[in-house]
């Protein structure tokens, strides 16, 4: 048994190769399917089980989100009762599942959580969300009006994940000269996760250079995801607030870490705070997914930071987060390969393929 | 700090603490140079352990605190901060402290707001001496000007007293004396045998008061916990530290001396020139511009100290002012005369007469972005404040990695030839005790414009480079007016304009000849006018800078010179540069005739018996013919 820390992916986790991943008997399953017919929606079952990838319907928010908390809450306690946990993040819709993993949220009511939220954050029009397979190259055909805004990534690393203060300066620079339509959205690791309104989208499109880093070409919008953790979606703290104010959050059974890296422990944790972030700043500020994972290591020292599914959007994401914190005297990606095929791997990607 | 720490999102006090015990280099406050707690986001400066010599900086912190606000200095503090100072009932003793709490006292007295916390953790011991019974409260609980309040008991009662202090600080800006008692489990420190000096019924009586177990027994008995979920978080807590500790351990340390002395002394990267614009010296000095000044009392060094002050204040508004005398009455010697009218008692004003509380006050101001300019009034006063600059001031920034720095300039009075008045306090001819402090800048002028440049020089870098910087004025020469006869005003310079300094390892030069005399302050003119009784061609070095000493420059000069005579005012023993110059030189192959002469190695008498222990001019020019025979 090893000490863990489990790691809640984010919104780009479910893709193609992560069809058929819902068992077809867990209670789990059966009671999602139970509160999406509560709320109107359709089946995440049948929307998994099929064999065509659609990313219009697949990668719709209100039905991805779930998805993917539900496939993270199985495989983390597939992980929780192998191993001891120690702490619990996630990445910005990942903090959702975190909170349910952790136990400060029933499973219904992270269920919930998420998607009333991901209903929220759809924004007014349909037409401002993006479309095509992960949103890549698809800038020129997105609508420039109208709707709430987006993301976009790009690497502030090199090649073997050491940091790079021209690219740095090159986020910094595209930023500042956004007129405001533009600002940071996650830290995540070698990536910034830009966000803006459309116009401010459009403009870090353009701002940025192209970067080519193995086969992926940045910068490239994040498809269907709006500008979150922005002040842009102020009006969606205020709705949540309103329309989640019977969700009960309770202390966790684990320690849990949030996006600012605050740490929620059994012991001492107020749950008004827990609902206070959760609906409020995590939604209007900067999510800093580096941060919680620097606390989970320094804090908690785990032998294994273990990514539950869908897919393993996160496994490089902490290689290159071990890599700046010189963590078991990991410097770049080499090294962290080199641990990795290693008798004692850091990082456990539950749905590594 | 722990707790203050919880309170900072994404802090890691854990693993940050186990790499400080370490000695790592990636610990985030001193990379290991100390085993200190301190933090710049937390504002918490790292404490070095000697004896409650924070306090003085402590209190000079508090009171800075308004007076920043008042002159619109930037903080980045909250209207209602306060400062929490902490040491133990042994600490409270030391004299240090005394002047700490006696300084916050005697401000509060006069009316300034100083908002701080002396919070004295009371254990009843020394390492293995015992605080007499009662002794914190008999010693501060009667104070005036210091409210005392005692935190004992139980947890909740401890909690309720330490919050009506701090609240009581906070809001009406006085001094506090939190007397908080505990208890200590085991020794002093790892290697101190606890049984060598207390009995087993002794220490199992201060055992039973292990407050750990006592708050969890009450949270236990209060229902607030089980003991099972209590015995979890001790679990998990030596879990997280076990685990923590294998990684901290693994970690580097500093491996090279450039790494390690890298936050002590950091260097200009250019020679900025800083000045107050021509409008403002326009509004301030009218049509008396010191540069213009034709009188020969305007034209002495004191003048021109002055004078530089008056302009570094203006191109300067975070730039403070204050010392013994130096407000009213315009210092001693006047060096600091009219300042006061001219900016206001919040910029320059009389301090109590205590150098530790002086220098308390410029670290104070200058943790906060102020640039202080404390004046010690004699040589012989630091000395019973050194520590002030040599354990605190100076070694801040290599404690913290340079995120925190004490920028000031201590402009010092001093040094021998003073006519009329003298005797060894007012005399002091030793440098030695701030020549070996690592890291501190000291300058000594020797005449009026050059005293002007430097001073500019060194508060230029005080403010880039955060270094705490020594300013020592040659008392004899601030009224000096000649040179080689009298009423020639051979000593009188013009102003230099503002913008125009002089900056470290810039030495002066005189004459040229295959002699070269090295010397600073009163030697350089003793020196000049030897040179001219000499006969032949000699050349005179003047240092400025005596630390770090312009060894390049010294080198350089001494290439084309036969001999060189380095003429140290000083005493003969550690007190002064001639050892240092004459081994560097002869330590780097200078082949030519290397030779000094020295102050006796005596406390300067008064009056004309000075003579007989000063270097004067026929010992130069004796030296100097048998250097070159």
């Amino acid at each position: 048994m090893k000490r863990i820390a489990i790691l809640c992916p984010g919104r780009g986790s479910y893709t193609k190769r992560s069809l058929r991943s819902l068992p077809a008997d867990h209670p789990w399953v059966a009671r999602a399917e139970e509160l999406r017919a509560e709320a109107g929606l359709g089946s995440l079952r049948e929307l998994d089980a099929t064999d065509a990838w659609d990313p219009a319907r697949h990668l719709r928010p209100d039905s991805v989100s779930p998805l993917i908390y539900l496939i993270s809450m199985l495989d983390a306690q597939e992980a929780m009762a192998a191993h001891q946990t120690v702490a619990v993040a996630g990445n910005s819709m990942g903090w959702y599942t975190a909170l349910a993993v952790a136990g400060a949220l029933s499973f219904d009511d992270g269920f919930r959580l998420v998607q009333r939220m991901s209903r929220l954050q759809m924004g007014p029009s349909p037409a401002a969300r993006a479309r095509g397979p992960e949103g890549r190259g698809e800038a020129e055909s997105l609508p420039d009006a109208g709707g709430l805004g987006g993301q976009v990534l790009f690497p502030v690393v090199d090649e073997q994940w050491r940091p790079d203060a021209s690219r740095r300066a090159l986020v910094d620079e595209a930023l500042a000269t956004s007129a405001g339509e533009a600002m940071p959205s996650i830290d995540l690791g070698g990536y910034a996760v830009l966000a803006g309104t459309e116009r401010g989208v459009a403009h870090l499109l353009a701002a940025l250079p192209r970067v080519e880093i193995g086969p992926s070409v940045y910068p490239f919008r994040l498809a269907q995801h709006g500008p979150y953790h922005t002040p842009l979606l102020a009006g969606v703290a205020e709705r949540a607030a309103r329309e989640l104010a019977d969700l009960e959050f309770r202390p966790p059974g684990t320690p849990l870490i949030d996006g600012r890296g605050t740490r929620f422990t059994p012991w001492t944790t107020d749950p008004r705070e827990l609902r206070d972030y959760t609906l409020g700043a995590q939604v209007t500020t900067p999510f800093r997914f580096t941060t919680s994972v620097r606390v989970a290591l320094r804090e908690h020292a785990p032998d294994l930071l273990a990514l539950p599914g869908p897919g393993n959007t996160l496994g490089g994401v902490c290689g290159q987060i071990l890599a700046a914190e010189g963590w078991r005297g990991i410097a770049n990606r080499a090294d962290f390969e080199r641990v990795q095929e290693g008798d004692r791997p850091v990082v456990w990607s539950m749905r590594r393929s | 700090m722990m707790a203050r720490a919880r309170q900072l999102p994404g802090s890691t006090p854990l693993f940050d603490t186990l790499l400080s015990l370490c000695a790592k280099r990636d610990d985030p406050i001193a990379q290991g140079r100390h085993k200190v707690w301190g933090s710049r986001a937390l504002w918490v400066p790292p404490q070095t352990s000697t004896i409650a010599s924070h306090l003085p900086k402590a209190t000079g912190l508090a009171f800075a605190l308004r007076r920043a606000v008042r002159l619109g200095v930037a903080t980045g503090l909250p209207e209602d901060a306060i400062v929490a100072c902490t040491f133990g009932d042994a600490s409270a003793n030391h004299a240090t402290a005394l002047s700490g709490i006696n300084s916050a006292r005697y401000g509060h007295r006069r009316g300034n707001p100083v908002p701080i916390l002396f919070v004295c953790e009371d254990n009843g011991i020394g390492i293995s001496v015992e605080t007499p019974r009662r002794w914190i409260e008999e010693a501060w609980s009667n104070q005036r000007h210091l409210r005392y309040f005692l935190a004992e008991g139980d947890l909740a009662e401890i909690y309720e007293s330490c919050a009506e202090a701090v609240e009581f600080c906070r809001t009406s800006r006085a001094p506090v004396f939190l007397h908080l008692r505990t208890v200590r489990l085991w020794g002093h420190a790892g290697s101190d045998v606890e049984s060598t000096y207390r009995t087993d019924a002794e220490i199992e009586a201060i055992e039973a008061q292990d407050p750990l177990l006592a708050n969890a027994r009450l949270l236990v008995e209060s229902g607030a916990a089980t003991p099972d979920a209590l015995a979890a978080i001790v679990r998990d807590a030596r879990a997280r530290v076990a685990a923590a500790e294998g990684e901290a351990a693994s970690r580097p340390h500093l491996a090279t001396t450039a790494d390690v002395v890298a936050p002590l002394a950091p260097q200009l990267s250019s020679r900025p020139r800083i000045g107050p614009t021509p409008e403002r010296r326009s509004a301030f000095w009218g049509d008396a511009l010191p540069e213009s000044a034709a009188t020969p009392s305007k034209r002495t060094m004191a003048a021109h100290i002055n004078s530089a002050l008056a302009d570094e204040m203006l191109a300067r508004p975070e730039m403070i002012v204050f010392g013994e005398d130096v407000g009213r009455k315009g210092g001693v010697y006047y060096v600091t005369a009219g300042l006061q009218k001219r900016f206001g008692v919040s910029r320059v004003f009389d301090t109590m007469l205590d150098e530790t509380s002086i220098l308390g006050v410029a670290q104070g101001a200058a943790h906060i972005g102020m640039l202080p300019v404390p004046e010690i009034q004699y040589l012989a006063y630091v000395h019973n404040a050194i520590d002030q600059i040599r354990g605190e001031a100076c070694s801040l920034s290599y404690f913290s990695n340079g995120q925190f720095t004490n920028p000031m300039v201590v402009r010092i009075a001093g040094l021998g030839y003073q006519k009329g008045f003298g005797g060894h306090f007012h005399n002091d001819n030793s440098i030695g005790a701030l020549r070996e402090i690592p890291g501190l800048l000291l300058a000594v002028p020797s005449r009026g414009d050059d005293s002007a440049r430097m001073l500019r020089g060194l508060l230029a870098v005080a403010r880039e480079c955060g270094r705490v910087c020594a300013f020592l004025e040659p008392i004899a020469l601030y009224h000096e007016k000649d040179l080689y006869e009298t009423g020639d005003n051979g000593w009188l310079t013009d102003y230099p304009s503002p913008g125009d300094a002089l900056y470290p390892g810039e030495v002066g030069l005189y004459g040229e000849g295959d002699l070269l005399l090295v010397s600073y302050g009163n030697g350089l003119r003793l020196s000049l006018r030897a040179a001219k009784r000499l006969g032949r061609p000699a050349r005179v070095l003047d240092l400025r800078w005596l630390n770090p000493l312009p060894f390049e420059a010294i080198r350089q000069a001494a290439q084309e010179a036969r001999a060189v005579l380095v003429v140290d005012e000083c005493r003969a023993t550690g007190a002064g540069i001639a050892d240092a110059v004459v081994a560097h030189l002869a330590e780097t192959g200078y082949k030519g005739r290397l030779a000094s002469v020295r102050a006796v190695d005596t406390y300067v008498p008064l009056g004309p018996s000075t003579a007989t222990v000063l270097v004067d001019e026929e010992a130069i020019l004796r030296a100097a013919k048998e250097a070159i025979a």
